[in-house]
């Protein structure tokens, strides 16, 4: 029998679920409605070994169909009111509440909820993870490259806020509605920039988390009401990103930088569907930060190699961004630019103006852009004292590998 | 008899995309056994263990979660002998999750 299972069914279906039933019941009840979700997939694992059924999404979805008489029985006896369910008669709502609409209604409000400004914004994209993304402790931890106890204090700490705060499971309108989507562009950028830049060796779980982050701005597109310039503009660049995500590591893990990225295995039809989103984008009004990163990195992927790059007009680009948000990692990426330029007495300026510390775990992109500075203008040995500098203040292996090849070749230079 | 032996999955913390998978691993071991035809059946059982001992019947009610090791279900299979079965055996999905199987023959009496 062939009977094939679609990609991450599980992951998805189990976000939907954890979201229709929090439609049903409310926050207060996420424990339980996740503990409840859980296990219907427990028992499609044992039930589908012998064989998968016909439809897959359509048992998945009776059986949450099920579980909502057992919750509301449970809920019910600690003396909570179910107003949704109490309208009319059980069956009828509960069809109702199943309707492809109010299925992605439901998971717009998890959205929302996950990423309310009341919540920490690290919580935020744990939060999100776990109850949008499907995600386990161990997958979040393993993809954020933390502790599994420190996932789990964040979650226990959103749950605790959205209870204690009583949040509401809605999306919100109005003036609200605004700069809470512009909270959850910022999460949906966040995970995003935790698979394309973590440099995790899994290429897996990085390429999990660009997937899961476009997934969530796909949802946000979907909706008319929710679509404006930032939405297609974000996206956009998560395409434009995405094309190079392979191309990124070699195949044992080992980092690639753009300068010697093989161009020819950037992903066109992403590109493609950048591009078109970021036509879509201008026909708003509004223009933001991720209209001029896009434009970053649209105007990389049509440079044919690394010499060629027109970098007075990346110079420009950066020059926007930071107005808009300002950044010492802009600023660096300015610096870099600068000596691309061989414009080094101002990006010498620029780098004495930045204190690496507040670059925190990122202080050795300071150094290294540093060492690149040293390079550039002829003191090897003050080039590598720079990577001396950075290899000892990153964690990350792929990247401390990165800079001993690059402290090497220039020591055998 | 392959009686499979490990902790209950509900106390193992598996993410959707870790059951799908797992799931997936299992069909397949099921399939290929299947086509080998050497299947004659088997049970998951459920993590609710009841236990009667002694002269006076006395009533135990375990939680799987205070068992590491539970019996999860068992397939029966038909093999050469002992060395047959434990080809068959080495295909359980669940060695990665501390799960053991557990081989037994079933016994045949003479006539």
């Amino acid at each position: 029998m062939e009977n094939q299972i679609i990609d991450h069914l599980f992951r998805h279906q189990y976000g939907k679920m954890v979201s229709i039933l929090t439609n049903i019941f409310g926050l207060p009840h996420l424990e339980t409605i996740e503990d409840a979700v859980q296990d219907i997939f427990i028992k499609a694992m044992i039930k589908w070994r012998n064989q998968i059924p016909e439809n897959p999404e359509a048992w998945l979805t009776a059986a949450a169909k099920n579980r909502v008489i057992d919750l509301l029985r449970k809920i019910k006896s600690e003396n909570n009111r179910v107003e949704r369910l109490e309208q009319h008669s059980e069956s009828q709502a509960i069809e109702e509440l199943f309707l492809e609409d109010e299925i992605e209604d439901s998971q717009l409000r998890m959205i929302f909820t996950a990423c309310h400004p009341i919540l920490d914004s690290k919580d935020r994209i744990a939060f999100a993870l776990k109850s949008i993304a499907g995600f386990s402790i161990k997958e979040i931890a393993s993809a954020l490259l933390l502790k599994e106890d420190t996932i789990k204090k964040r979650l226990q700490r959103a749950r605790k806020t959205i209870k204690n705060e009583n949040i509401s499971f809605t999306i919100p309108a109005g003036s609200k509605l605004q700069s809470r989507l512009d909270s959850v562009f910022e999460v949906i950028y966040l995970i995003f920039n935790e698979g394309f830049h973590s440099n995790n060796q899994k290429y897996l779980i990085r390429s999990d988390l660009c997937g899961e982050a476009m997934r969530l701005n796909q949802m946000i597109l979907k909706k008319e009401s929710l679509r404006n310039g930032a939405g297609y503009a974000l996206f956009a660049l998560l395409c434009f990103q995405s094309s190079r995500l392979e191309s990124k590591q070699d195949a044992k893990g080992q980092i690639i930088d753009l300068k010697n990225q093989d161009r020819s295995r950037w992903y066109k039809p992403l590109i493609e569907l950048g591009r078109e989103a970021m036509y879509k984008s201008l026909s708003y009004s509004d223009y933001c930060a991720y209209h001029v990163e896009g434009a970053i990195a649209i105007e990389h992927l049509d440079t044919s190699t690394f010499d060629k790059t027109n970098w007075n007009k990346i110079l420009a680009l950066l020059k926007i961004l930071i107005k808009k948000t300002p950044s010492p990692l802009t600023n660096l990426n300015i610096a870099f630019v600068l000596i691309q330029l061989k414009n080094f007495e101002e990006a010498k300026h620029i780098l004495d103006s930045i204190n690496p510390n507040i670059l925190e775990q990122r202080k050795y992109l300071f150094y290294g852009t540093k060492a690149e500075y040293f390079q550039n203008t002829g003191d090897l040995p003050r080039a590598i004292e720079c990577l001396l500098e950075a290899i000892s203040s990153v964690t990350n292996e792929a990247e401390k590998n990165y800079l001993q090849k690059k402290k090497n070749d220039l020591l055998n230079h | 008899m392959l009686i499979f032996i490990s902790e209950d999955y509900g106390d193992l913390g598996l993410s959707p995309e870790d059951m799908q998978q797992r799931m997936g691993k299992w069909f397949a071991w099921n399939d290929q056994m299947t086509k080998d035809g050497v299947t004659k059946g088997g049970h998951a059982l459920t993590a609710e263990v009841r236990r009667v001992t002694g002269p006076d019947r006395t009533l135990t009610d375990t939680n799987s979660t205070e068992l590491k090791e539970l019996v999860g279900g068992y397939y029966v299979v038909s093999a050469e002998d002992l060395e047959g079965a434990t080809k068959i055996a080495e295909g359980y999905p669940d060695y990665d999750l501390g799960g053991t199987v557990e081989i037994r023959e079933i016994m045949v009496f003479e006539q």
